[in-house]
C-alpha cells in the first residue's frame, strides 16, 4: 500500500486534504506492482475542516440547534395564524380560503372510514399516497438508472454526447402534460403510461447532471491513475465515478423532484387511487379542503423524501465539497 | 459590466414582449366587457358566437367568449367572479347551487336537453347486452359531468351501486383511446366521441330514455346574480339572441350546423347529425311549466335540479341536498315569456 499526501500541486484544496490512497484494485495487466487505489478518503480531514466552523462553547451550539429547530416551527405557527385570520376575515368565499379546521376535518375524513364511506373515492389517504409513491419509486428507479448510465456514457465518449445531447434537451424542454395523451394512446390507462411519464420526467436531470459531472472529473486525478497504469475502465470506475458522485446525487435529487412534481399530470387519467388523482378529482368538484389535504400530503412527503435522499447522499459521498 | 448589459437586455425584451400579446378579440378598453363561458357541445351558444349576434345586439359592450372544458371549470370561474354568463350541465349547476359551493348564479336558459347525444355504450365482444351485465366491468365516464350523473342513475335503476362496477374517470378523447385499446368495456359519454364508439359498440341506454324515466340531464346557461340584478336589459338582449339561435336550429338546421361546425372544427354534415340527436326546445316550450316557466310561476326545472341535488347527495358527491326553494329562487324568469319575443 502506498500513501500519498498531495500529488497534484495545481489542486488548490490539496493542502487541506491528506489524500489517502487505500488499496482496492490491482493493476496486474499493466505490470504495476502492488495494489493502488485513488479512492479519496477524507474521514480524518472532515473533523479538521469542521472544527473551526463550529466554535467550541457548548451553550452557543445548543442555542444554535434550538434556533434551527424552532425557526421552521415558528414559521409554521405564523402561517397557521395568518391562514386562520384570512379565513375568519370573510373577504373570500369558503371555497377559496377554507378554515384550517375545515381542512383538518377533511384530512380526518379522507384518512378514516366515516358513515360507511371509506376515505376519498373508496380509498384512504395512506392508500392514495402509497400508490403514488410506488409509481414514483418505479418511475424514478427506471428514469434515474437510465439517466445515470446515459450520463456516464455521454460524459466519457464525446461523439455519443454530440449525438444524444439535442435529444435530451428536447425531452427536457417538454412539459409532461404535452405528451401524456400520446402515452395514453400508446400504453393504455393503467400503470404503464404513468410510470413511463415519471421515468421520462426523471431521466433528463439525472443524465445532464451525470454528464456534466463526468466531464468535470479532475484531469489531474485521471492522468495520475493512467500514469500508474490503470485501464480506461478502471479509471472510470475508481476515479471518474467517485468524483462525479456528488454532482450526480444533486442530479438524482432534482430528478426525484421533477418526477414528484409530475405526479398530478401522471394521474390525470384513471389516477384513483393516487394522490394526484385525488387532487384532480377533488378539484373537479371544487372541493378545496380535500385539494389542500392532497397538496399538503404531496408537499410533506416530498420534504421527507428529499430529507432521506440528503441523508443517503451524506452517507454515500462524504467527500462532497472536499475535492 | 457584462452582467449589467445582460440585465438591461432582459429588461428591455420583457417590456417589449409584455406589450405585444397575440389577441384577436378586438377589445376596446373604453367599453365594459361581457364575459361568457362556453363549451363545445353543439348548442345555440355557438351559433350566437359564430354569427356575432351579441356584438350586434350589444354594441356598447366588449363581448369576450371564453372556452371551458367542463362545468366544474365554469363553476370555478363563477366562484372567482370571472364570468357573467356560463354554459354548463344540470349536474354541475345542481352542485353549484347546493352547499358548500352556494354559487350566486341563476339558470336563465335551457340550451338543450340530452337525448341520444349522450349514451352508455358497451364494446362489442365484451358480452355486455344490458346494464345488469356491467357488474365487475370497467366503465369510463368524465367524472363530475352530466354523463357521470346519468351513468349513476342508470346503474341505480338496475339496482347496481357504483361499487359493483369499476368506474374510471376519463375525458371523452381518452375514452376513445382506451376503448380502441380494449382497456375499458363500456363508457357513458357524448358526441362526437360517442359516434366513434357506436361503430364498435352498442347503446345500453341513452339520456333520452333516462329523461323519460325522470332523470333528465340538461345543458343550461347561467347568469351571475350580481350581473343579472345590475343589468336586466343586457340579460334580455342575451336571451333574445339565444332564442333566435334555438329558432334557427328548428327552422334552418343547415345554417345552424354550418355556424356550429365553424366553431368546433367538424364538418357541417356531422354537426347536422349531432343536432338531430339532441333535444332543442322552442321558445314556447322553454317558458312552459315543464321547463323554465314564467315570472311568478317557476317551471319544473327547479324540481329537476333539486332531484339532481338529492341524487348527488345520495352518491356522496355533495354533503346534503339543498331545499326546493333554493332552486326556485335560482331560476331567472324575470320578464318571461314576453322577454323572449324577437
Amino acid at each position: 500500500m502506498s500513501r500519498y499526501s498531495c500529488w497534484d500541486e495545481r489542486d488548490t484544496a490539496c493542502p487541506l486534504l491528506p489524500l489517502t490512497l487505500s488499496s482496492s484494485i490491482g493493476y496486474t495487466s499493466q505490470g504495476v506492482a502492488g495494489t493502488v487505489s485513488v479512492f479519496v478518503d477524507i474521514t480524518q480531514a472532515e473533523s479538521q475542516v469542521d472544527s473551526p466552523a463550529t466554535p467550541a462553547p457548548r451553550p452557543g451550539r445548543w442555542r444554535g440547534r434550538l434556533t434551527r429547530a424552532a425557526l421552521p416551527l415558528l414559521s409554521v405557527v405564523v402561517f397557521g395564524i395568518v391562514w386562520q385570520l384570512a379565513a375568519a376575515a370573510g373577504i373570500w368565499n369558503q371555497t377559496f380560503v377554507p378554515y384550517p379546521s375545515t381542512v383538518w376535518k377533511a384530512f380526518i375524513d379522507v384518512s378514516t372510514t366515516h358513515d360507511g364511506v371509506r376515505g376519498y373515492a373508496g380509498y384512504l389517504l395512506w392508500e392514495h399516497l402509497y400508490m403514488t409513491l410506488r409509481r414514483v419509486l418505479v418511475g424514478v428507479v427506471i428514469g434515474v438508472g437510465l439517466g445515470v448510465l446515459l450520463g456516464l456514457v455521454m460524459g466519457s465518449i464525446a461523439w455519443v454526447r454530440s449525438v444524444l445531447e439535442p435529444w435530451l434537451t428536447f425531452l427536457r424542454a417538454l412539459p409532461p402534460l404535452a405528451y401524456f395523451f400520446l402515452l395514453v394512446i400508446w400504453l393504455g390507462i393503467d400503470e404503464a403510461p404513468k410510470i413511463t411519464l415519471l421515468a421520462l420526467a426523471a431521466l433528463p436531470p439525472a443524465a445532464v447532471a451525470t454528464t456534466a459531472a463526468v466531464v468535470a472529473a479532475p484531469v489531474g486525478l485521471t492522468e495520475a491513475a493512467r500514469a500508474l497504469g490503470a485501464t480506461r475502465a478502471q479509471v472510470i470506475r475508481d476515479v471518474v465515478v467517485p468524483s462525479a458522485l456528488p454532482e450526480t446525487f444533486t442530479g438524482i435529487r432534482l430528478a426525484v423532484g421533477m418526477a414528484y412534481s409530475s405526479v398530478v399530470a401522471a394521474e390525470l387519467f384513471n389516477g384513483i387511487p393516487g394522490i394526484g388523482g385525488l387532487v384532480k378529482d377533488a378539484s373537479n368538484y371544487n372541493n378545496t379542503p380535500v385539494v389542500l389535504v392532497g397538496i399538503f400530503a404531496i408537499g410533506f412527503s416530498g420534504l421527507v423524501i428529499d430529507g432521506l435522499l440528503r441523508a443517503a447522499e451524506r452517507r454515500a459521498v462524504p467527500w462532497r465539497g472536499k475535492i | 459590466m457584462k452582467l449589467k448589459t445582460l440585465l438591461a437586455a432582459v429588461a428591455v425584451s420583457a417590456l417589449a414582449l409584455s406589450g405585444c400579446a397575440v389577441d384577436h378579440s378586438g377589445q376596446d378598453s373604453a367599453k365594459p366587457t361581457l364575459r361568457l363561458g362556453y363549451q363545445t357541445f353543439p348548442s345555440g351558444d355557438l351559433i350566437v358566437k359564430n354569427n356575432k349576434w351579441l356584438e350586434e345586439a350589444l354594441p356598447d359592450y366588449n363581448i369576450k367568449w371564453i372556452k371551458f372544458d367542463s362545468g366544474a371549470d365554469i363553476n370555478t370561474a363563477f366562484i372567482a367572479k370571472e364570468l357573467d354568463f356560463g354554459a354548463l350541465g344540470s349536474s354541475p349547476v345542481a352542485r353549484g347551487l347546493s352547499a358548500p359551493l352556494n354559487i350566486p348564479y341563476s339558470v336563465a336558459f335551457v340550451l338543450d336537453v340530452a337525448g341520444d347525444n349522450e349514451a352508455l355504450v358497451a364494446r362489442n365482444g365484451t358480452g355486455i347486452n344490458a346494464i345488469a351485465d356491467l357488474k365487475g366491468k370497467r366503465v369510463a365516464t368524465p367524472f363530475a359531468s352530466t354523463a357521470h350523473y346519468s351513468l349513476l342513475a342508470a346503474l341505480a335503476q338496475n339496482n347496481l351501486s357504483p361499487k359493483d362496477v369499476q368506474l374510471i374517470d376519463l375525458q371523452p378523447q381518452a375514452i376513445l383511446a382506451a376503448w380502441d385499446r380494449g382497456d375499458i368495456d363500456a363508457a357513458y359519454t357524448w358526441l362526437p366521441t360517442l359516434d366513434d364508439l357506436r361503430k364498435t359498440g352498442k347503446d345500453l341506454i341513452t339520456s333520452r330514455q333516462l329523461a323519460k324515466d325522470g332523470k333528465p340531464t340538461l345543458d343550461l346557461a347561467a347568469v351571475s346574480n350580481e350581473f343579472g340584478a345590475a343589468h336586466p336589459d343586457v340579460v334580455d338582449k342575451w336571451r333574445q339572441q339565444e332564442a333566435r339561435a334555438l329558432t334557427t336550429i328548428k327552422d334552418d338546421p343547415d345554417a345552424a350546423a354550418k355556424a356550429i361546425a365553424a366553431e368546433i372544427g367538424l364538418s357541417p354534415d356531422v354537426v347536422a347529425g349531432q343536432l338531430k340527436q339532441g333535444v332543442y326546445l322552442t321558445p314556447e316550450q322553454l317558458t312552459s311549466p315543464e321547463w323554465l316557466g314564467t315570472e311568478g310561476a317557476v317551471g319544473n326545472i327547479a324540481k329537476n335540479l333539486q332531484s339532481a341535488s338529492e341524487f348527488l347527495a345520495e352518491q356522496n358527491q355533495i354533503p346534503s341536498a339543498a331545499p326546493l326553494k333554493t332552486f326556485q329562487d335560482a331560476i331567472y324568469v324575470k320578464g318571461l315569456p314576453g322577454a323572449l319575443a324577437q
